[in-house]
């Protein structure tokens, strides 16, 4: 007989997440399934729309990655118009978007995943949150992590107009260049911000490497997939986040393949589950083998960790240290462990920087050339960028008239369904077992899985209040015998 | 007292729309009142709400609520005091909205006290599809449920002082942050 452990959420916000675990007689776990909504219907929705307009509509398929969808929509826009682009407009672009990930990385680094450590990830969850972390770490940092934040977020404003809603890419470049006078406002934020990077990587090294039970958590929990990794990295194979090739590289550091945006349907395909709205990209040419980890698994992560795993170094040089620093502390690389995400955002951030810092003092971001008016139309667009949570994939097709024709995208957050689907179980093995019955610690150790891909559910941005809480049932013979709840 | 309207959804998402579209009502109608400014959309939630609030003494904000068993058309209203059990780490990118104003006040920004940030909720049908157009029961009933909202932001705008809440409509509560429900019956 099987018995069913379900957390699911608390149905004051309908249509959240849910987690099913399935023992075993003896008390073990059979199976395990992470269920969560998909908004459904967007890429009929924009059939029939001018192409050109696909870029403002996307910003509103969530709020946590606008910028996102709106520099893919833009790539694939582009692609439908020729790809002719004003290479001014790929910088501006470009510098955009290191902004937009210097300031969600904070957001996620020092609100989600700082009180797992800072506070602790047994602390009692009305202290473990950022309001903890200030408490621990002095009011004076948490007025720097704002101030940081919004920094990077006023840069975002300056660049394109708006920090959300951009409709600031159009075919062929952008709607506004950036000034001289608006240059020098961003330099010194620049500044403020390259300190904040190394004062972030500082904390964690005082904090978690400086916590042995910590670093024996991230190596040597249950929080390791032997699955393989994707990212975007440019020409030499560092990091890039809004433009390149898409490689694809084994958990023991060999290249699988490495291919230009407009092959991804020849490499990426969708298994689809009975149980959940929800596809599971896999790598196409291996086919789909099941949520199996192993060297021929066809699952892969597309996470900040994952694209340092497939980058042969970083682009910059200060990123490239934290980058060495990183990979000699954790075993060398690739790493395949999950929680390592968190130190690979801050990585990241490094490198988000200096790349700011490159754009800040080339002569060419001033220009007045930031775009070029396209002149044909040619039916086809994929634009490929990394969303902060993994690579984003916009493919359009429009008529001769620029009307879409068809939309497909595969989203961050996607990508990362079979591992988190897979380490949800791991982590439920690890705590549930014959005699061991799960307590309140089940919940903070599974969101701990899941936070590490900084999954981006867009119905719970907006929504009041703007969270997820779970909810554990046990069932013994389908018999509801215990509840754990917060 | 400078205050902040807010209307919180996505339009694009069927009935998520219909705080913007009550904020883009009311806006018509309320545009001429002193010290108040109204953002007719915003989707964006955590910390990045402590920028929209910085600076105001009041918010008023418009949502769509999603409740087991309710009623699309009926309302909510309560204030940001409500929310206080929720300040925990459960939200999966951001920090909550409780957690994002707490932190705000800690750090010293010049937000609104929470029984100032005032919080109207009308009871949805469909929000995960996305469309241009609201449910048919909610765009029924939009008429009613917008009128009796906007009766009572007109009388909170009358007042400079929180006592005003909860609003003259209250005709019971229900069981979530022990809010006030109106219901159409």
């Amino acid at each position: 007989m099987t018995r069913t452990i379900k957390i699911d959420p608390i149905t004051r916000l309908e249509g959240h997440g849910k987690i099913d675990i399935f023992l075993n007689d003896d008390g073990s776990v059979k199976d395990c399934f992470f269920q969560i909504p998909e908004l459904r219907g967007f890429e009929r929705f924009v059939v029939g729309r001018p192409i050109e307009e696909l870029p403002r509509i996307v910003t509103r398929i969530c709020g946590v990655c606008p910028a996102s969808h709106h520099m893919a929509s833009a790539k694939a826009v582009d692609g439908c118009f020729g790809n002719e682009v004003a290479p001014v407009a790929h910088k501006l672009r470009d510098m955009y978007y290191h902004a937009h990930f210097i300031h969600s990385h904070i957001a996620h680094f020092y609100a989600l995943a700082a009180p797992d450590f800072v506070c602790g990830p047994d602390a009692d969850p009305a202290v473990r949150n950022i309001l903890g972390v200030v408490s621990k770490v002095g009011i004076e940092i948490g007025k720097q992590v704002i101030g940081a934040r919004a920094m990077a977020q006023k840069i975002q404003q300056i660049l394109g107009g708006r920090t959300t809603h951009l409709v600031w890419c159009l075919p062929g470049g952008v709607s506004k260049g950036l000034t001289k006078e608006e240059l020098e406002e961003i330099k010194p934020m620049v500044k403020e911000l390259s300190g904040f990077a190394d004062f972030s990587l500082q904390l964690f090294r005082d904090v978690v490497l400086g916590n042995k039970a910590y670093v024996d958590l991230i190596l040597h929990g249950p929080y390791t997939l032997d699955v393989q990794n994707m990212g975007l990295v440019d020409e030499n194979n560092a990091p890039n986040f809004y433009d390149g090739n898409v490689r694809v590289v084994d958990f023991q550091g060999k290249e699988i393949v490495k291919y230009k945006p407009a092959e991804y349907f020849d490499h990426v395909a969708e298994h689809v589950e009975s149980w959940t709205y929800l596809k599971f990209p896999y790598l196409k040419k291996r086919g789909w083998k099941g949520f199996k980890e192993g060297i021929d698994s066809s699952i892969y992560c597309a996470t900040p960790l994952a694209r340092l795993n497939v980058a042969d170094r970083m682009a910059t040089p200060r990123a490239q240290q934290a980058y060495e620093e990183m990979f000699a502390t954790v075993g060398g690389h690739p790493c395949k462990a999950l929680l390592a995400n968190h130190w690979a955002r801050l990585v990241e951030i490094v490198q988000n920087v200096e790349m700011l810092e490159r754009y800040c003092a080339d002569p060419e971001i001033t220009s007045d050339k930031y775009r070029v008016v396209p002149k044909q139309i040619t039916g086809t667009g994929i634009g490929i960028v990394e969303a902060m949570r993994g690579t984003l994939t916009h493919h359009y097709t429009c008529d001769k008239n620029g009307i879409c024709t068809s939309a497909n995208l595969i989203v961050g957050t996607t990508n990362n369904n079979a591992p988190i689907q897979m380490v949800t179980k791991k982590v439920a093995q690890a705590l549930i077992a014959p005699g061991k019955e799960p307590g309140q610690a089940i919940l903070n150790m599974i969101e701990m899985a899941f936070r590490a891909f900084d999954p981006c559910y867009s119905c719970a941005t907006h929504s009041l209040p703007g969270e997820m809480p779970l909810d554990v049932h046990i069932y013994r013979g389908g018999e509801l015998v215990r509840r754990i709840r917060r | 007292m400078k205050t902040l309207l807010l209307g919180m959804g996505n339009p694009i998402l069927c009935d998520d729309a219909v705080g913007v579209r009550l904020a883009q009502d009311f806006k018509k109608k309320l545009n001429q009142k002193p010290d108040l400014d109204i953002v007719e959309e915003c989707s964006v939630g955590g910390l990045n709400l402590l920028d929209l609030f910085k600076g105001y003494d009041r918010a008023i904000v418009l949502d769509s609520f999603h409740t087991t068993g309710g009623v699309p058309g009926d309302w909510y209203y309560f204030t940001a005091s409500a929310l206080c059990e929720t300040i925990h780490l459960t939200n999966i990118h951001d920090t909550n909205f409780a957690t994002a104003l707490a932190l705000g006040k800690t750090m010293g920004m010049a937000l609104p006290e929470l029984s100032n940030i005032l919080i109207f909720g009308v009871e949805i049908k469909e929000n995960t599809t996305f469309s241009e157009s609201m449910s048919p029961e909610l765009e029924e009933s939009y008429p009613r449920y917008s009128s009796d909202i906007l009766e009572e932001i007109e009388a909170l705008l009358q007042s400079d002082v929180a006592d005003a809440f909860p609003p003259r409509r209250a005709s019971g509560c229900s069981s979530y942050y022990s809010a006030v429900r109106h219901s159409q019956s």
